[in-house]
């Protein structure tokens, strides 16, 4: 049987058309049952300043060039964040900063305003056994008396176990990005890069001192 | 039949691996484990690094060697800097392997092979220095390799502080 040219087309085009419509229905939609909220369960301690300043973060800036940055697991239905995820980062260091009074309370009373570019939130490629976490972000840290500026980078990991139930599989996942999302917050907050940026910084401006510490608190 | 074959021996591997540290107490008050560098000509890409320093740290908190694993370049406090440790290294070999030669043969297995230096925090004395050399089917993912080599070397550590303690 020979088919005409028309008939072949139709044929074609039929054909694009349900597997478009296959695609489409495959693509995971946000729904409560597999949206996830993280957050950090306490906040994380800051390194101590000897001359503590008050921080203040003025923007958050997505740079991972993800087009979905709130689908975390394309497999199995999907796995949605609940906010956006440099929505979930800010608060994290907020609440860490508010922890130990280190936040201020506007920008203009800050004594470093800090600009953040988040380059990672969320699964990374792993063996395929486990699931790998990964929050990966930079700081640009401005004292806003002199202008000048300090990079300090920050990044966290997480390895948490596979799952073949979808339960657990949001469970574990959940787990690690909070997991990630800690470890992230620890880094940037009790990294040497931070306490440099604060010392290269504080040089320049007026950073009130607010408490002395005790030599046996001052981070190596 | 030989995938199944395998996967059921990198499993019991793995579970081996992580079943081995229950009543080891911590020698270290940190460990700061660092990313390691490829010595020229090794060809594995930045995400199997990225990959490798997440699974030593997780291997690492499993170990219990120490209490408190800390991220790449965290500051330490002074009096915890003598019972704390860096890690660092350098994969010094790394073999694609072949899929045929592994078939036909049983030889062109994927093989890598890393050294770790262990040193102490405060004086960057070297405590001990790890060599670690895995080998994987080639059909497998290099990451595989990443999570029994960040196993190998948390298995030498606690053999050797284990014993000094």
């Amino acid at each position: 049987m020979r088919l005409t040219g028309k008939a072949a087309l139709s044929f074609v085009l039929a054909g694009i058309a349900c597997a478009w419509q296959t695609q489409g229905a495959d693509e995971p939609k946000p729904k409560p049952e597999n949206t996830v909220s993280v957050h950090l369960t306490e906040p994380v301690p800051p390194q101590k300043f000897a001359n503590p300043p008050k921080f203040w973060i003025k923007e958050m800036a997505d740079r991972s060039g993800n087009p979905q940055p709130m689908l975390v697991l394309h497999s199995r239905g999907g796995i949605f964040l609940d906010r956006q995820p440099t929505v979930i980062v800010r608060e994290a260091l907020e609440e860490s900063l508010k922890s130990a009074n280190l936040l201020a309370a506007d920008a203009d009373s800050a004594d470093l305003v800090i600009r953040i570019y988040l380059f990672h939130f969320g699964l990374a490629e792993g063996s395929g056994l486990d699931f790998f976490g990964k929050v990966e972000f930079s700081a640009i840290v401005k004292n806003p008396k002199t202008g000048e500026t300090a990079e300090v980078k920050a990044s966290g990991t997480s390895i948490a176990k596979g799952a073949a139930r979808k339960k657990n599989i949001q469970k574990n996942v959940q787990e690690d990005l909070e997991e990630s999302l800690r470890d992230a917050t620890r880094n940037f907050l009790r990294g040497q890069q931070l306490k440099d940026a604060v010392t290269l910084l504080s040089k320049g401006g007026e950073v009130a001192p607010v408490a002395p510490t005790k030599p046996e608190d001052k981070p190596h | 039949m030989t995938k199944r074959i395998g996967w059921l021996i990198l499993v019991l591997a793995l579970a081996a691996g992580s079943a081995t540290a229950k009543d080891v107490t911590p020698v270290f008050k940190t460990a700061e484990a660092t990313h390691f560098t490829g010595a020229e000509g090794v060809e594995l890409t930045p995400s199997f690094y990225d990959y490798f320093y997440a699974e030593l740290r997780d291997e690492l908190k499993k170990s219990k060697l120490v209490k408190d694993v800390v991220g790449e370049g965290e500051a330490v406090d002074d009096a915890d800097a003598e019972k704390s440790v860096v890690i660092s290294g350098t994969v010094s070999e790394y073999k694609k392997g072949s899929v045929v030669k592994s078939r036909l043969i049983g030889f062109g297995m994927r093989s890598l092979k890393m050294d770790a230096d262990v040193t102490r925090r405060s004086d960057k004395q070297a405590l001990c220095v790890i060599h670690v050399h895995v080998k994987v089917d080639p059909s497998w993912n290099e990451k595989t390799m990443a999570k029994f080599a960040a196993q190998e070397i948390a298995r030498q550590m606690r053999k050797e502080f284990a014993q000094k303690k």
